[in-house]
């Protein structure tokens, strides 16, 4: 599928066929920073991979013939599923048994594709380790699915489930009473790993007692909350009696988990040495039984609970609540992941998980901002004040102490440098605790080695991991499955979309044509420049402003994202909009999102990468993309999240939020743009495109209207020096001249990741004496002064501290109050007299001759030691 | 001296034409092949080469699109 090219040759011959060609994929790598070889924790069997058994050839249209492997059922109409051994399920969504088949799948397998009609799901090690862990059985597993299917079963995959799961979910790591236990219902299994003499180690014995401990299981309702009215499944007669049947059943095995039969429960448990946790569950791995981590939190007494409950208004939606039983299925709270489309409120789900559990939380997020958010959250929903949560990040630290609830960010966990006293206090005081909970917010941004660190620091009895888009570019995100633990619960978005719990969006791909000139020099150009670009194609900025025009007439808010932070700057300065990117600092960043959301006459602002994720901008209906990270499916996704709120009011309209791609014509975009999508796709969602723009035309006074413009934006855009072309992939790194780098390099590139403006090893004393002019000069010889600064100054470019103007110095004559401004920031100093005054000397070699020259002497220094300040400009007043 | 070369006359949106004209000059399909550039959407070629023009042509379109069937996963 092409674009609609208009080649019409007078003279027809037969069109020579084109070759494919594969496209670079230089961009798309998404965050690839984890060694390869960390392999570990990671239980062979999942290496597992159903499509191995696969021995189908492909025809030629990518189908495989299967009828030889599936015998159809002769009653296959009303049987929803098609089960191919290759691991893939179909289910039919039209189907009566639609709702029954789709709980099963989607605690069994992974979704793939979910459009209207066919969903496809797959069979995988990791999904069916989830299964297992919430409660499932491998023979239940395998008879509802031959029952759901509309054909026999391959051997193929039922023998692919037994592997998977015979060997998990059998044992379980258990702290109660604060002891260690490891607890299995399956006593052979727990004899077996008995015999394994690095586990023996490990065992604790008290008293003598040799015997394994019999201990019953929690017989106390799940309790999430408020039990909601049990679905009950709709019984139509086109349903085959043995489905609902089944069904009921399962549901009722769920219940019996809950409200817990006694003697028909009972497991067997030994105690092991809480200081050999780590090796006995890497020895289980090993074994092929991993271990699942359950908190039996009610019966946890040595630590206190805390005082939070959740407000009565707080009520929590169908699929929040399902969500949640998935986590407090059994009374006792297992570790996991949720996956909920953004804007779906899983900051709710977050707080009904500690307001469930009652014990001390820690809330890991990525930014600044998005601490703030989870606190509005927690004071919104639950009964939690000020003095029970505590803030911890480079700008604001509550006092820890007695505080319930830490909200943090895992930059401030895990960066290695040294700290101020402050935060090296509170740090020690997090190691020591015995965290109930820790909710992980966006939990696919952090890698594996960055989430281990987190782990050895904190320690936690269970772990919630919370994100929209499970997914990554690198496929790292399995490892995440076994250091958090299964996925629990994936939501359906277009079924979310349609009970109206999140905007109905229109997504739309507008094709801009490249001008003739823009197009030429792409077609010499870099690929820097390239990318540069397509994103200043005056096409492209017409018709975001034609765009950003049309829905501030409607009343809208709209959203202009773009990761090039020179065409960022450039599209915001010329509409006249402000704008915000990774040096603009937390005040200035919370003054423009409050005239965003409050102020009627800011209904646009223009924001990049940091943006993606947890800008929580309920009042956004539109969004318009004018460049991105290359084909990044999650970017793609997390940024049609900030538009996913639900809006009030307009259910009228078909829809309700715009989700706009600027994609200039003929060039690379368009291929990114084509991946991109997929994600939403493949939820379900369907992309318009549009290749003009109905009323441009008549639209007066767009920019970039004439050639001369046009020429002129050219001219400014090949001058742009080569860093500027980048995307913005220093986030909070240094900006302008000379800011502080963040320590991990890699971890900058996550979106939103940027808020620790000013990290704490800008308190190391290293001194970075750069010698600058002074105005007075005593017998000829000019006085300079030394600026000493603590922390380093980190060029931009990797070039040495050689005559760069680093930012400006003013002095304040009066008071000999001098005042340093670096980019965005601004430094208050004091003059301090040297002790010993100093000279400059210059060694010039005369013919053979050495002579030194005095260039200047120093007799004073001037002192920066506060912290940098961000300077705030006035938008209010400029908007 | 007149000559007399056959050639193709080829419409094409301006942005495309910019394609053309690079392809002439960096000489990619081995020799120059615009006869003459008419104006901001007609060029006209020689006809020899508009069968490896097309085949170019179709690589650009091919690279700017993903197959549909590739799921990426």
């Amino acid at each position: 599928m092409g674009p609609p090219k208009k080649i019409k040759k007078y003279d027809s011959k037969p069109g020579a066929s084109g070759k494919k060609k594969k496209i670079e994929e230089e961009i798309t790598i998404d965050l690839v920073d984890d060694d390869n070889t960390e392999n570990v924790g990671v239980p062979v069997a999942a290496t597992q991979d159903a499509e191995k058994n696969d021995q189908v050839p492909e025809d030629e249209f990518g189908a495989k013939d299967y009828r030889n492997q599936m015998t159809l059922k002769p009653d296959n109409a009303s049987r929803p599923l098609w089960v191919a051994p290759n691991g893939h399920i179909f289910l039919e969504a039209f189907s009566p048994v639609y709702k029954h088949a789709h709980d099963f799948l989607i605690a069994i397998a992974e979704p793939v594709c979910r459009p209207q009609h066919i969903h496809e799901y797959k069979l995988t090690a990791y999904s069916l380790y989830a299964a297992v862990s919430v409660g499932l059985q491998t023979g239940d597993i395998i008879e509802y699915l031959q029952r759901l299917s509309k054909c026999s079963v391959p051997a193929g995959i039922i023998e692919f489930i037994q592997l998977c799961t015979l060997s998990y979910g059998k044992v379980k790591l258990v702290l109660k009473h604060n002891r260690y236990l490891v607890e299995s219902k399956h006593v052979e299994v727990l004899q077996k790993l008995l015999k394994d003499p690095v586990i023996q180690q490990c065992r604790l014995r008290r008293d003598g007692e040799n015997e394994l401990m019999s201990s019953a299981l929690p017989n106390k309702p799940a309790g999430v909350t408020s039990k909601p009215g049990e679905e009950k499944p709709i019984t139509n007669g086109a349903v085959p009696e043995d489905i609902s049947q089944f069904y009921q059943q399962l549901d009722k095995d769920d219940e019996e988990d809950e409200t817990t039969d006694i003697t028909a429960n009972t497991a067997v448990a030994f105690e092991v040495d809480p200081d050999k946790i780590e090796v006995i569950q890497k020895r289980c791995i090993e074994l092929e039984h991993p271990l699942l981590a359950e908190y039996d939190f009610r019966n946890d007494s040595v630590n206190p609970d805390i005082n939070i409950d959740l407000k009565p208004t707080a009520v929590l939606r169908p699929y929040q609540e399902k969500s949640l039983r998935k986590m407090f299925g059994n009374g006792r709270a297992r570790s996991g992941v949720i996956v909920l489309p953004c804007g779906a409120g899983k900051s709710l789900v977050g707080v009904t998980a500690v307001c469930t559990v009652r014990k001390r939380a820690l809330v890991l997020c990525n930014s600044g901002v998005s601490v703030e958010q989870w606190k509005q959250q927690f004071k919104c929903w639950s009964t939690a004040d000020d003095s029970m949560i505590c803030r911890f990040t480079s700008e604001a630290k509550d006092k820890p102490m007695g505080a319930g609830i830490l909200i943090t960010t895992y930059n401030m966990i895990t960066h290695g440098q040294r700290r101020s006293w402050e935060a090296e206090q509170t740090m020690k005081w997090l190691q020591a605790q015995e965290w109930g909970l820790v909710v992980l917010d966006e939990v696919h941004t952090i890698p594996a080695k960055m989430f281990r660190r987190v782990l050895t620091i904190v320690h936690s009895h269970a772990k919630l991991g919370l994100t929209a888009t499970l997914l990554r570019e690198d496929d790292k995100i399995a490892d995440l499955n076994f250091l958090i633990g299964p996925k629990l619960y994936e939501a359906n978005w277009l079924e979310l979309q349609a009970a109206g719990y999140i905007a109905r969006v229109q997504c739309a791909e507008v094709w801009c044509p490249m001008t003739p000139e823009f197009y030429r020099e792409y077609l010499i150009q870099k690929i820097n420049k390239k990318m540069l670009l397509y994103v200043m194609n005056p096409s492209k900025f017409r018709a975001c402003q034609f765009l950003v025009r049309y829905h501030e007439k409607r009343g809208d808010k709209t959203i202009v994202f773009s990761d090039n932070v020179f065409a960022l700057r450039h599209y915001a300065v010329k509409m006249n909009k402000p704008y915000i990117y990774g040096p603009t600092s937390q005040s200035e960043r919370i003054q423009i999102l409050q005239n965003f959301k409050f102020n009627p006459k800011v209904n646009t602002i223009f924001v990049s990468k940091v943006a993606d994720t947890s800008f929580d901008l309920p009042e956004a209906n539109v969004l318009i993309q004018i460049s991105s990270h290359g084909g990044s499916r999650r970017q793609e996704a997390q940024r049609l999240g900030r538009i996913l709120r639900a809006k009030k009011g307009a259910l009228a309209e078909e829809y309700n939020a715009f989700f706009y791609t600027l994609v200039s014509q003929d060039t690379l975009e368009m291929a990114y743009s084509r991946k991109r999508q997929r994600f939403l796709v493949n939820q379900g969602y369907s992309y318009k495109v549009i290749t003009e723009l109905k009323g441009m035309d008549q639209e007066p006074e767009l920019f970039y209207g004439t050639r001369e413009e046009q020429g002129m934006l050219l001219q400014q855009v090949l001058a742009a020096s080569e860093s500027e072309c980048e995307e913005e992939r220093e986030a909070g790194g240094a900006a302008g001249a000379g800011g502080a780098r963040r320590g991990a390099p890699s971890l900058a590139s996550l979106a939103g990741a940027d808020d620790a403006l000013y990290l704490e090893h800008r308190r190391q004393h290293n001194k970075h004496p750069l010698f600058k002019n002074d105005t007075n000069s005593e017998n000829g010889v000019p006085e300079w002064a030394i600026v000493e600064l603590q922390g380093l100054i980190q060029m931009k470019k990797d070039s040495t501290l050689g005559p760069t103007v680093i930012g400006d110095l003013h002095y304040f004559n009066r008071n000999k109050h001098p005042v340093l401004v670096l980019g965005h920031h601004i430094l208050n100093g004091k003059e301090v007299k040297l002790e010993q005054p100093m000279a400059v000397m210059e060694k010039i070699n005369n013919e053979g001759k050495i002579e030194y020259k005095v260039k200047a002497i120093v007799k004073k220094k001037l002192l920066f030691k506060s912290r940098p300040k961000p300077i705030i400009s006035n938008v209010s007043e400029k908007v | 001296m007149v000559n007399v070369m056959k050639g193709v006359l080829v419409e094409c949106d301006p942005a495309m034409k910019q394609f053309l004209l690079h392809l002439d000059e960096t000489l990619a399909l081995g020799r120059k092949f615009i006869l003459q550039d008419l104006d901001e959407t007609h060029l006209f070629i020689s006809s020899d080469i508009v069968e490896t023009l097309q085949a170019r042509v179709d690589d650009l379109m091919d690279q700017l699109s993903i197959p549909v069937h590739d799921k990426g996963l």
